[in-house]
C-alpha cells in the first residue's frame, strides 16, 4: 500500500522537539531482559477503568466464555462491546461503591477455545468498505482499542479522525519499551495494521523517540515523524499539540503500538490475540524486568518475586500516570505496566536543615539536584498543602504550554471559557504539574475532573 | 526514640482537638513539622511528588536573609557606639548591636505569629511558611531606634492588611513586608525618617558626640546644592564608594549593604526561588532612569540628577528591596514575561522618586507597593497574549 513508500519517505520524516516537560530521577528501572510467564488462572476485564463508558454486562457468574466472547458493553453505544480475554468461566464479579463494575472475572479452562471471525489478509483489506472495517473491529470487541483526543475516550465509530496517531516511545517511568515488541519478527503485522489505520483516516502519524536507534532503523519506512525531549514527549497529544494548525486537527485518534499489533493480528487471525507484554518496575520490587504475559493477567501474577519493602504500593501505569491497583486485582484492558513503589512510612528529622544528598527534585534546592543519579521515591507527598505561591514551576514543565497555575484559578471561578481558552482540554494528563508544585496543589486531578465534566455536558 | 520526637509525642494530646490548647494546634503543627518532615501519601495521581515544599522554598529565603541579619546587627551596634562616644571594639559593637536589633526581630515574630495562628485556627488551615520570610524582612527595613510597639504595630498591620483579610499567603496582592513598613513610615514619620533615627544613642549618651555624620546617603544625596557633586559630598562625609557598597554607613538595620544582597541574589537565583527576570529588570530600570537623568541633567539642575547611576544602587535600600522584596512570588507578577516590565518600573520609579519627591528621602518600597497593585493587570495582559496565540481545542 502506500505506506510502503521507498526512500523519499524517509527524508520527508520530520522532526521535533519538544522543549518542556521533565524526565523524572527515579530509581527502580526494569531491565531489558524479558521473562515470559506461565498462563495465570483467571484474567479478567476491568470495565472501571475504561474512561467515559456505561458499561452494562452481557454475562453473569458462571458463565462459560471464549477468547473474545463479548463480556459487557457501552451502555451509551451499544456497539461498542468488550472481548473477553480469556476462554473459561465467569468467576466473580466484583462490584465497587455505587455499582461500579469493578472487575469481570474470568477463570481459565485448560483448552479456551475462541470466538473466530474470518481472517483477513492485505488483499481482503482493499476490498473491504471502510464501514465493514469498522463494523468488524466493533463486532470483535477492539474497537475501543482506539481512542480520540482531547478526552481520551474510545474513538466514535461514526466520526473520521483528522489524523491517527500511533506513539512507539515510553518516556514515563516505567513503561514496556517499545524494542521488546517491536521487532523484525512483529514488523509485517504492525505495517499490516498501519494499512488498517490508512483506511480509517486520511493521515496517519507515526512517531518515535530519534534515540530509539533500533526502533528508527526498523521502521524507518514506517515512522513520520520524531520528536525530541522529555517526558512526556512520548504522548500523542503532545506531539498534535506541536502539529496541529487548525481547530479541525484537535480530535485526533491515537492507538498504542501494543494495541496495534493487537488490532492487526486479530484482523489478522480471526481470534483475538490475548499476549501481552508488561514491565515490572519500580524501586519497591527486586526483580525488574519486562515480562509476556496475559491480557487482564493478575497483579501478583506479574509481580513475580515478594516486594522488597514492607508496604509495597502497587501503580498499575507509570509511576505519574497510574493508579493504585489492588494487589490482589488485574490489569486493566490498556495496561502494559505495574510500578511497585514503597508507602511513605518515614518522618525525616530535620530535613528541613539538610543539604539533601538523596532527595529527588526538580528545583535546585536539594544538593541531590546537581548529581544526575535515579533515587528511590516513596509515595510521601513531602510537604503540607498551602495555597498557590505562584512560583510558576508548573508552568515550566508543561509540556502542552498551558498555565497551570492561572488555569486553575479559572476553574476555582468557574470562568468556562477562560479556562477552554487557556487550553486545558490540551492537557496531556501527564502529571508534571502536580509533581513539581511545592504547595501540593492536585493540578492534574482538577484539570482530569474538569475535563470530565465537560465531557458530560457536551454530551448530555 | 529521638527525644525531640517524644516531646512533641507528648504535646499532641494537648493541642489535638478536645486538648486544653486545641487552638495552638496550627502554631504546634507549624514548629513540629520544621523538625520533621510531614507525612502524607499521595491518594491522587501521580503516585510521586516532588520532594520540594513551600517550608524549605520559604526557610531557603531566610537562609538567604541571616547574613543581612548579622550585619544589620554590627552595623546598628557601631553606628549607635560610634554616635555614643564608646569603643568600638568588636565584641560591645556586637553587644550593642544584638541588643537593639534581636528585641524587634522577636517582637515581629511573635506578633507575626499571633495573628497568623488567630487566621489559620479560625480558618482551620495551616500556618504558611510565607509569614516567617516577612516576619524576617520587615525589621530589616526598619531603623534601629524604631519603638517595639511601634514594630508590634506595623507588622501587625502588614499580616491583617496586607495579607490576612485577602485570604492568607498566596491570596495576597501587596508584599505584606512592605505594607507593615509603608504603614509605620506614614503614621510615625518621626521615628522612621529624618537622620536621627538610624543611630542609636547608646550607654546613657544624650546627644551625638561632636563630628559624628547621622545623615544617610540618600539625605546627603537630596540635600547637595549647586556647584558640588553628589559623590564629593558623600566623600567628604566618609561615604566613599567602597563603604556604601558593602553598607558601612548608618541606615537601617539590614538594608544597607548592596554586597549581601548580590550575594543573597545569586544565592536565590541559583537554587531557583527567586525570578532573575525581576532582579534584573530592577537594575535596569535603576541604571537606565539614572543614565536618561544624566542626559537631561543641565549645568543649572540640581546635582542629584548628575549622580553616577551605579550609586542609585549602593546607597538606601534600593538593592536590599529589589533582590528580596520585588521577588515575592505573591505580590510580584506571575508570569515571566511581565517581570521584566514590573522589575523594570520598580526600578524607574524608585529613582524617580528619590529624586524629584522631596517628601521620601528613599523611594523602593513605595515604588514596590504601587506596582504591586498593577501585577494582576500585567499577568492578565500576558495571559490574554499568550492564549490568543493559541489553536483553539473546544
Amino acid at each position: 500500500m502506500a505506506l510502503n513508500l521507498p526512500r523519499q519517505h524517509l527524508r520527508r520524516m520530520k522532526k521535533i522537539r519538544n522543549r518542556k516537560g521533565y524526565d523524572l530521577n527515579i530509581s527502580g528501572a526494569p531491565s531489558d531482559a524479558l521473562a515470559t510467564l506461565s498462563v495465570p488462572a483467571t484474567v479478567a476485564a476491568l470495565p472501571e477503568r475504561i474512561p467515559f463508558i456505561k458499561p452494562r454486562l452481557r454475562v453473569k457468574t458462571g458463565d462459560p466464555v471464549q477468547v473474545g466472547s463479548i463480556l459487557y458493553e457501552d451502555k451509551t453505544d451499544p456497539r461498542i462491546v468488550f472481548a473477553s480475554p480469556g476462554g473459561g468461566v465467569v468467576g466473580d464479579i466484583v462490584f465497587g461503591p455505587r455499582r461500579v463494575i469493578r472487575e469481570i472475572v474470568i477463570a481459565l479452562d485448560q483448552e479456551e477455545t475462541a470466538v473466530t471471525f474470518p481472517a483477513l489478509t492485505e488483499t481482503d483489506l482493499d476490498g473491504i468498505s471502510r464501514d465493514d472495517l469498522v463494523a468488524r473491529l466493533l463486532e470483535g470487541g477492539v474497537w475501543p482499542l482506539l481512542r480520540e483526543l482531547p478526552f481520551r475516550k474510545i474513538a466514535s465509530p461514526d466520526s473520521r479522525p483528522p489524523s491517527i496517531i500511533v506513539p512507539l516511545d515510553a518516556r514515563e517511568p516505567f513503561r514496556p519499551s517499545p524494542e521488546r515488541y517491536l521487532t523484525e519478527e512483529t514488523h509485517p503485522l504492525f505495517v499490516f495494521g498501519l494499512n488498517v489505520l490508512k483506511r480509517l483516516s486520511d493521515k496517519l502519524i507515526v512517531f518515535t523517540d530519534p534515540r530509539r536507534k533500533g526502533i528508527c532503523r526498523t521502521f524507518k519506512n514506517e515512522l513520520t515523524h520524531t520528536i525530541e525531549g522529555r517526558y512526556p514527549a512520548d504522548d500523542p497529544g503532545v506531539l498534535l499539540y506541536h502539529l496541529r494548525r487548525g481547530p479541525e486537527d484537535n480530535r485526533a485518534w491515537f492507538i498504542d503500538g501494543q494495541d496495534l499489533l493487537l488490532l492487526a493480528g486479530f484482523l489478522r487471525r480471526g481470534t483475538l490475540p490475548t499476549e501481552r507484554l508488561f514491565v515490572v518496575g519500580g524501586s519497591g520490587v527486586a526483580e525488574r524486568q519486562h515480562v509476556r504475559s496475559r491480557l487482564g493477567a493478575p497483579l501478583k501474577h506479574l509481580v513475580l518475586a515478594e516486594p522488597a519493602c514492607p508496604e509495597p504500593r502497587y501503580v498499575v501505569g507509570g509511576v505519574l500516570r497510574g493508579y493504585r491497583g489492588n494487589p490482589e486485582g488485574h490489569a486493566g484492558l490498556y495496561e502494559t505496566a505495574v510500578n511497585v513503589l514503597p508507602e511513605a512510612t518515614e518522618r525525616d528529622f530535620l530535613n528541613l536543615f539538610r543539604p539533601g544528598f538523596n532527595k529527588p527534585t526538580r528545583s535546585r534546592t536539594f544538593v541531590s539536584a546537581i548529581k544526575n543519579v535515579p533515587m528511590a521515591m516513596d509515595t510521601n507527598v513531602n510537604g503540607g498543602r498551602r495555597a498557590c505561591i505562584a512560583c510558576g514551576y508548573c508552568s515550566d514543565v508543561c509540556p502542552v504550554d498551558i498555565l497551570p497555575q492561572m488555569t486553575l484559578k479559572s476553574i476555582l471561578a468557574e470562568e468556562v471559557e477562560e479556562y477552554l481558552a487557556h487550553g486545558l482540554l490540551d492537557c496531556v494528563e501527564c502529571g508534571l504539574c502536580s509533581y513539581v508544585c511545592p504547595s501540593k496543589i492536585e493540578l492534574v486531578e482538577t484539570f482530569r475532573q474538569t475535563k470530565f465534566e465537560y465531557h458530560k455536558e457536551q454530551v448530555s | 526514640m529521638n527525644p525531640v520526637r517524644r516531646f512533641f509525642d507528648g504535646l499532641h494530646p494537648h493541642v489535638s482537638p478536645g486538648g486544653k490548647y486545641e487552638k495552638l494546634y496550627a502554631f504546634y503543627e507549624s514548629i513540629e513539622t520544621v523538625f520533621f518532615a510531614p507525612l502524607e501519601r499521595t491518594r491522587r495521581l501521580p503516585a510521586v511528588r516532588d520532594s520540594l515544599d513551600v517550608k524549605r522554598y520559604m526557610f531557603l529565603v531566610i537562609v538567604a536573609l541571616i547574613p543581612h541579619l548579622c550585619f544589620g546587627i554590627y552595623n546598628a551596634g557601631y553606628f549607635a557606639r560610634m554616635a555614643s562616644g564608646l569603643s568600638l571594639a568588636p565584641v560591645p559593637v556586637v553587644l550593642t548591636g544584638l541588643w537593639l536589633v534581636m528585641p524587634m526581630v522577636i517582637v515581629t515574630y511573635v506578633v507575626g505569629f499571633f495573628w497568623e495562628i488567630l487566621f489559620a485556627t479560625i480558618r482551620k488551615h495551616e500556618i504558611s511558611e510565607g509569614l516567617f520570610v516577612t516576619c524576617m524582612l520587615f525589621p530589616l527595613t526598619l531603623p534601629p531606634a524604631t519603638p517595639l510597639w511601634q514594630v508590634a504595630l506595623g507588622i501587625s498591620f502588614g499580616i491583617v492588611i496586607g495579607k490576612e483579610i485577602f485570604g492568607g499567603t498566596g491570596r495576597n496582592f501587596l508584599n505584606p513586608a512592605l505594607t507593615a513598613r509603608a504603614f509605620l513610615y506614614f503614621a510615625y514619620p518621626v521615628s522612621l525618617s529624618g537622620d536621627n533615627v538610624w543611630s542609636v544613642l547608646v550607654g546613657g549618651a544624650e546627644r551625638y558626640v561632636d563630628g559624628y555624620t547621622a545623615a544617610t546617603p540618600l539625605s546627603v544625596a537630596a540635600s547637595t546644592t549647586d556647584g558640588q557633586t553628589v559623590e564629593a559630598a558623600l566623600e567628604a562625609l566618609g561615604y566613599s564608594p567602597l563603604e556604601l557598597f558593602f553598607g558601612l554607613y548608618p541606615g537601617s538595620v539590614g538594608g544597607t549593604t548592596t554586597f549581601l544582597s548580590i550575594v543573597g541574589a545569586i544565592f536565590m537565583i541559583v537554587l531557583g526561588i527567586a525570578s532573575w527576570r525581576t532582579i534584573l529588570g530592577g537594575v535596569l530600570g535603576v541604571l537606565a532612569t539614572a543614565y536618561f537623568l544624566n542626559f537631561i541633567a543641565g549645568p543649572d539642575s540640581m546635582p542629584f540628577l548628575s549622580l553616577n547611576p551605579y550609586y542609585h544602587l549602593l546607597i538606601g535600600g534600593s538593592a536590599f528591596a529589589l533582590v528580596y522584596m520585588t521577588t515575592d512570588p505573591v505580590s510580584g507578577t506571575h508570569m515571566n514575561g511581565v517581570k521584566w516590565f514590573y522589575g523594570f518600573m520598580c526600578g524607574l520609579l524608585t529613582v524617580l522618586i528619590r529624586v524629584f519627591n522631596p517628601a521620601f528621602p528613599e523611594g523602593v518600597g513605595l515604588a514596590i507597593l504601587f506596582m504591586n497593585c498593577f501585577n494582576p493587570l500585567l499577568d492578565y495582559i500576558e495571559v490574554k497574549i499568550r492564549t490568543r496565540r493559541r489553536v483553539p481545542n473546544v
